[in-house]
């Protein structure tokens, strides 16, 4: 089937080029275009494999979420990141040295003496057209992998404690909204009827 | 009381009284410090006195007692017992009686010290840490007992911690002894490799084994696995019981108080060595080279130590050389087999040399610590108790008929004599001259301590600290917590030789524990010879060493009593003779500019090359030099730049794979 | 293999995981009743977290899960399993984590720092060590090791007030991230190996395979990274310096007494009970990490002033000890390096909490200078340090002697003699730094004269912590029983 193999190496590349343009890209709003990019090409690559359920939640949760509320830190915040790249090129070297070895070590392993490649595993079979990706995702977490799930819950439990905690301080001085005393307020609280006499004709 | 909780209770009650000193010294304070270690030692001497009765009289047999199984690891069993036969209990009697002594003295030496309860808590401990040595049942503990007589030794002479030389001696003490330890442990390796099993009683129950057994370190040449397992056992013996070349912490450790002094160098830590080596005798009994070894350095020790004992001015370094000659005739001993022999002087010495050290003690009491011969002189009409003992110690070390150390050493003589092992003739002519050597150098400190002209001055105005040989007070005799341990001591040092003489050499008291061989046993033949201690005083008027001895009294006497100028005179003419012994042999020297000197320097190049080098240097400051770029970006890492700590996992990662994915 | 669900809410599953569950289920109580507290009466947190790991040993130790004959027990569809290795490590974490508590709490409220999170942090990073000592899984190991690092990170960050710790806890967060980025790599690999997630089926493919696979192999070393990088050995253990120099001691003191065991359980699970069949090949990666460790830990050590730092190359030089344990792969080894990480653990308990003792009007002891005539000061405190430094020392007698004597042993039962060679030798020069340590203590003059103070139970703990150094050495074949019978 080419157009599946087309539409890979398509979108494969894209994502390769995106990840790339992310560090590489001077403006930080641009990088963070590049890396919604990148997981749009992700998510597309997880359709190929029929995992929509996968795909979309990639879509909605880093896309919809996670990067949108990136990109308004990055919005927000004036980073500068001129200085950070200081070092881009002075590094570059020793940096690309240990990529292209890593990546010969990679292919190494991948394709000359490994038997990783395409032929090795067999093409998934395309399931039937009654196939319910969520559902089976559904009952893989409720059944084979409770208990990790019930932690992965926890994880996120530690994160909130860890947020609130390292973040939450009281400062005294700050002026602070109570919503509750705000509804429960009664005209009496706000407003003072003062009488007084009616300015009267003076004399002549 | 059952046996068991007897044993238990004699190492185990100086252990707390110690702790009690030492832990809770601001609660108990200072008298209740030294109650407390004295009646812990004291009832542990009790003990051992009812464990020696019931052996003498009661017919209690040897005891093995395992107390508590360590841990059982390849099947060699780590453990803590007891081994009590006569020879255990013959020296733990003679270990807490002289430490007992020593205890009480102690109240009067260190009274204006500030470091009082700490002095009585090392004192108690190292009297337990001795006990475990002697009554140790396996090699394991035998060696923890002596690790931790070191270790407080260690604390002890370094005492007064405030004093340079105190602290130079003690490292000194420290590092000396850590040689031989290395001997004694690579001897209790070479046991484990032979055995397979630390307990005495296996191992001795199978000593026969060794015979012919060889091994070779070095291919192509073998040796006897006797030869070397009791080889490196002495070497353990040579550094603690302080025989030449590893004699020399033993004179600067006298910069430890007096009492210590009298402990460590009479009664216990340096007769740890000659026990543990009588205690190995099935071992030793296997290897003649061995014998013979010991039995070299023993004689060389005895004579050499003594002949500088001559030059010396400091009155406890004089005793300090004394001991190191004793201790060299008591290595002879064992050198020629006479086990008995060495373990009968080291008794009668531990009396005598802790009398004479303790007597010492009081000496520099009335003196205000002033140590120097040169600067006493008449004490006797100051200080009659302590004259008095000193001199009857005196008699008993130079061997005067009668008196203890007569009966030991002349039976040491004799058995060299008798021995026909080869150089036994060498060993002979030095033990014989060695008396001579001991008699003129213990003469001498009599008539420079006690008698002839005060060479001290009273100065009423002077300072507390005041110069050499100015004093604040005509001296005056020692309190009786210092007399009566002298007078306590001097008994037994007086006729204890003759009354233990019959059944501790030829009774066979020691058979239970001395495995000697047929063929090497003089002091059986020896025992052909005697016939009471009476005879053998008597005879000994016609013999070598007792005129040996009288000449060395005439010759002090002459020279310190009539003609003092002599001395300085036989020094200007003899220069040689006379810087050689004043140097020690260069010794000090030696050691300095061979080891020490050397061991500084590649310590400093280590330190400037490793860490300097190699640790600031390479990791931390990088060196263009030597790695270039790649070294100035390691630098960078350590200044807490976190990319560099990732690029040194990645860096790490990077090189993991390339060793093992791609070489596989 | 797809488990019903009926299998996930079976009863039986639910009584293996009960420690994990009490101790989850008391971080929210605690996490509630501080709601409801005022500041003063903070304590009650303090005794919230003691029940919590008193009861959760007794959970633990009740034991009686484990059917006829067999040695382990599963949850979860094989996700989660109970054995004796699993039980001794918990208890041991509770134990020292209720040291850590009771330091802690001195130094928090000197530090004005008492608050609860201290104590839900802590848990639940306790909760990820339960889970990582207990994981049968390697998305279970994943998820544990996650639970106790961000925990970690957060404890680490604690006190707000101070730019140090941010410091740290940022720069043990990044690469601590990358550290379990690249186990997962690892763990992707070795899935793409075997097609399994399940340990007990990664070992049956894996012995098949034999190190012939190179996939396997490139896996394994991602995972070999991944657990240096928590056991901090060279060259994965730069973060260990900055962060137990910059966290509150504290803090520093649960992250180097605590985690570790839970490594060591890691390592246990991952590379003997999954990649047992490539024994050859971890040995020898394991070897290199334990030289480079033993080496820079212990020579590094020498050159630091502070006190925190040194403890923090000791560490360093401690786990590579461990590694030399794991060596041979056999039950004894294992059994050597589980009794090393106890032992480490209740070392490094008291050192830490030693240098909280010392610790006096808001300003931590952290200089070695500040030990100086600490037996003029206080002598039984001096005491305490000095065992403690002598049983890391490894001086006999001392218990820290007998855990390097057994790993040692375990290294030359490898037939690796040059390892073990070099180990005794290094730690002959580490021993140069503890008893630095010691000479300082009593010989030098004091700087302060001030008295020490402390609370009585801090007073109790660390009397207990030191006296253990000695009385476990004494009665070392206990221990040493219990670790050696947890591996059969």
């Amino acid at each position: 089937m080419p157009i599946i193999e087309i539409t890979f190496y398509l979108f494969a590349a894209v994502l390769v080029g995106a990840a790339v343009m992310v560090i590489s890209v001077r403006n930080p709003v641009y990088a963070a275009l590049f890396l919604v990019l990148t997981f749009f090409s992700a998510a597309a690559l997880w359709l190929l494999l029929e995992v929509e359920f996968l795909a979309i939640v990639l879509v909605l949760v880093y896309v919809g979420a996670v990067m949108v509320l990136f990109l308004f830190v990055v919005m927000m915040l004036d980073i500068n990141l001129a200085p950070l790249k200081e070092g881009f090129i002075r590094y570059l070297p020793a940096a690309i040295t240990v990529a292209v070895v890593m990546a010969v070590e990679l292919m190494m392993v991948l394709w000359v003496r490994g038997k990783f490649g395409s032929e090795a595993f067999e093409s998934p079979v395309p399931h039937p057209p009654d196939y319910n990706n969520t559902k089976e995702v559904g009952e893989w977490l409720y059944t084979q992998y409770m208990l990790p799930f019930e932690v992965a819950g926890i994880i996120l439990l530690v994160a909130i404690i860890a947020a609130v905690a390292l973040t939450l301080r009281r400062r005294p001085e700050a002026k602070r909204q109570d919503p509750a005393r705000q509804v429960q307020v009664k005209r009496d609280d706000r407003i003072r009827m003062v009488k007084m006499k009616s300015e009267t004709k003076v004399e002549e | 009381m059952s046996l068991t909780t007897t044993l238990i209770l004699i190492p185990l009650l100086p252990l707390l009284a110690a702790i009690v000193a030492g832990l809770l010294h601001k609660q108990v304070g200072r008298a209740g410090a030294h109650w407390v270690t004295i009646l812990g030692v004291g009832a542990s001497c009790v003990l051992s006195l009812w464990v020696l009765y019931q052996q003498m009289y009661e017919g209690l047999g040897t005891q093995d007692i395992t107390i508590y199984n360590w841990m059982i690891s390849d099947g060699i069993r780590f453990q803590v017992g007891f081994l009590v036969d006569h020879l255990t209990s013959l020296m733990m009697v003679v270990v807490t009686s002289v430490s007992l002594m020593v205890h009480i003295y102690t109240i009067g030496y260190m009274a204006e010290d500030p470091g009082y309860q700490r002095f009585f808590s090392y004192i108690a401990l190292f009297t337990f840490s001795m006990l475990m040595l002697v009554m140790a049942n396996n090699f394991m503990q035998l060696f923890f007992g002596w690790e931790a007589v070191g270790l407080v030794s260690y604390l002890l002479i370094g005492f007064w911690f405030k004093r340079e030389s105190a602290i130079f001696a003690n490292l000194k003490a420290f590092l000396v002894n850590r040689v031989g330890d290395f001997g004694f442990l690579l001897g209790i390796a070479a046991v484990v490799y032979a055995f397979g099993s630390l307990d005495y009683a296996d191992v001795f129950g199978r000593a026969g084994e060794l015979e012919g057994k060889t091994f070779s370190i070095i291919p192509g040449l073998d040796w006897q696995l006797a030869t070397v397992i009791c080889i490196c056992l002495f070497i353990g013996a040579m550094g603690k019981s302080a025989q030449a070349p590893l004699h020399v912490w033993l004179p600067d450790s006298m910069e430890g108080p007096t009492p210590i002094s009298a402990l460590i160098h009479a009664a216990t830590m340096v007769t740890a060595g000659i026990f543990m080596v009588a205690r190995m005798s099935p071992l030793f009994e296997l290897s003649d080279m061995a014998l013979t070894f010991v039995m070299l350095i023993g004689v060389f020790t005895a004579l050499a130590m003594g002949l500088i004992g001559i030059v010396q001015n400091d009155i406890k370094r004089v005793i300090a050389y004394s001991t190191l000659s004793q201790l060299g005739y008591m290595t002879v001993a064992l050198g020629v087999s006479a086990y008995s022999a060495a373990i009968f002087h080291l008794m009668t010495h531990a009396f005598f040399k802790a009398l004479l050290f303790l007597g010492a003690g009081s000496v520099i009491i009335a003196l205000h610590h002033q140590q120097d011969m040169r600067y006493m002189g008449g004490l006797r009409k100051h200080m009659p108790i302590t004259w008095l003992t000193a001199w009857l110690g005196t008699l008993a070390l130079v061997g005067f008929p009668f008196f203890s150390g007569f009966f030991s050493k002349d039976a040491i003589i004799e058995a060299v004599a008798l021995s026909n092992r080869t150089g036994s003739e060498i060993a002979y002519w030095g033990v014989v001259l060695g008396v001579l050597v001991t008699s003129f150098y213990s003469f001498r400190l009599l008539y420079l301590a006690f008698h002839g002209s005060p060479r001290y001055t009273v100065d009423a105005g002077a300072g507390h600290h005041p110069p050499d040989g100015v004093l604040q007070h005509e001296p005056h005799e020692s309190p009786a917590v210092v007399t009566v341990p002298l007078i306590l001591l001097a008994i037994p040092s007086v006729i204890i030789g003759y009354f233990t003489i019959e059944p501790v050499l030829f009774g066979g008291w020691l058979s239970d524990a001395i495995h000697v061989a047929p063929q090497n046993d003089v002091v059986a033949e020896l025992g052909t010879h005697f016939h009471g201690p009476m005879a053998m005083g008597t005879h000994a008027l016609v013999t070598v060493p007792f005129w040996l001895m009288v000449a060395g009294f005439v010759i002090a006497t002459l020279v310190y009593r009539f003609r003092p100028a002599l001395a300085d005179y036989a020094a200007m003419k003899l220069p040689v003779l006379h810087r050689l012994l004043e140097n020690k042999y260069y010794f000090d020297e030696f050691y300095q500019s061979a080891f020490v000197r050397r061991s500084i320097q590649l310590g400093n190049g280590l330190w400037k090359k490793a860490d300097a080098g190699f640790i600031d240097g390479w990791l931390v400051n990088g060196s263009a030099r030597l790695m270039g770029n790649l070294a100035a970006r390691i630098r960078e890492w350590q200044s807490g730049y976190l990319y560099h700590y990732a690029f040194a996992m990645i860096l790490g990662l990077i090189g993991m794979l390339t060793i093992w994915v791609i070489r596989s | 293999m797809n488990g019903s669900l009926l299998d996930s809410v079976n009863i039986g599953n639910w009584m293996l995981i009960a420690p994990e569950l009490w101790v989850l289920t008391m971080t929210c109580v605690i996490l509630f009743v501080d709601l409801y507290i005022k500041e003063e009466r903070r304590g009650i947190i303090h005794l919230l977290g003691m029940i919590t790991l008193i009861f959760a040993a007794i959970i633990t130790l009740r034991g009686g899960y484990l059917e006829e004959g067999a040695t382990q027990a599963f949850a979860f569809n094989d996700t989660f399993v109970r054995d004796r290795m699993g039980d001794v490590l918990k208890a041991f974490s509770y134990l020292v984590l209720a040291g850590v508590y009771t330091y802690a709490k001195f130094y928090m409220r000197q530090f004005s720092l008492f608050r609860s999170d201290f104590y839900t942090l802590s848990l639940e990073a306790l909760l990820g060590i339960m889970l990582l000592i207990s994981a049968n899984n390697l998305v279970m190991v994943y998820l544990g090791l996650e639970l106790l690092a961000l925990a970690s990170y957060a404890l680490v960050a604690f006190d707000r007030g101070s730019q140090r710790a941010s410091e740290a806890a940022m720069k043990y967060f990044v690469l601590g991230s990358m550290a379990s980025g690249i186990l997962l790599y690892g763990m992707s690999m070795i899935y793409g190996a075997t097609g399994s997630l399940d340990l007990a089926e990664i070992s049956t493919a894996a012995a098949a395979a034999g190190s012939g696979d190179i996939i396997l192999l490139f896996g394994m070393v991602f995972l070999v990274v991944g657990i240096a990088f928590k056991l901090g050995v060279v060259p994965f253990h730069m973060w260990i310096p900055d962060v137990y120099h910059g966290a509150p001691a504290a803090v520093t003191l649960f992250i180097a007494a605590v985690p570790k065991m839970a490594a060591f359980a890691m390592a246990y699970r991952l590379l003997q009970s999954g990649l047992g069949g490539l024994h050859v090949d971890w040995m020898q990666m394991l070897a290199v990490l334990a030289v480079l460790s033993i080496m820079a830990g212990n020579l590094a050590a020498i050159a630091q002033t502070n006190i925190k730092r040194m403890l923090a190359y000791s560490t360093i030089s401690h786990m590579g000890f461990v590694l030399l344990g794991m060596l041979p792969g056999t039950a004894t080894g294992f059994g050597a390096a589980m009794y090393y990480v106890i032992v480490y653990s209740l070392m490094s308990a008291a050192a830490f909490g030693m240098v909280i003792l010392l610790s006096h009007h808001g300003v931590e002891a952290e200089k070695l200078d500040d030990f100086k005539g600490l037996n003029r000061r206080n002598p039984w405190y001096a005491a305490i340090m000095a065992m403690v430094m002598f049983s890391m020392a490894g001086v006999p007698i001392f218990v820290g002697f007998f855990a390097k004597w057994l790993v040692i042993k375990a290294a030359l039962d490898a037939g690796l003699m040059w390892l073990a060679l070099l180990a005794v030798i290094f730690s002959v020069v580490g021993a140069f730094y503890y008893l630095r340590v010691v000479k300082l203590m009593y010989f030098d003059e004091p700087l302060a004269e001030s008295s020490i103070e402390a609370p009585v139970d801090f007073r109790a703990a660390i009397s207990i912590n030191g006296i253990l150094m000695i009385g476990l050495g004494i009665f070392s074949s206990a221990l040493i029983s219990v670790c050696m019978s947890s591996f059969t």
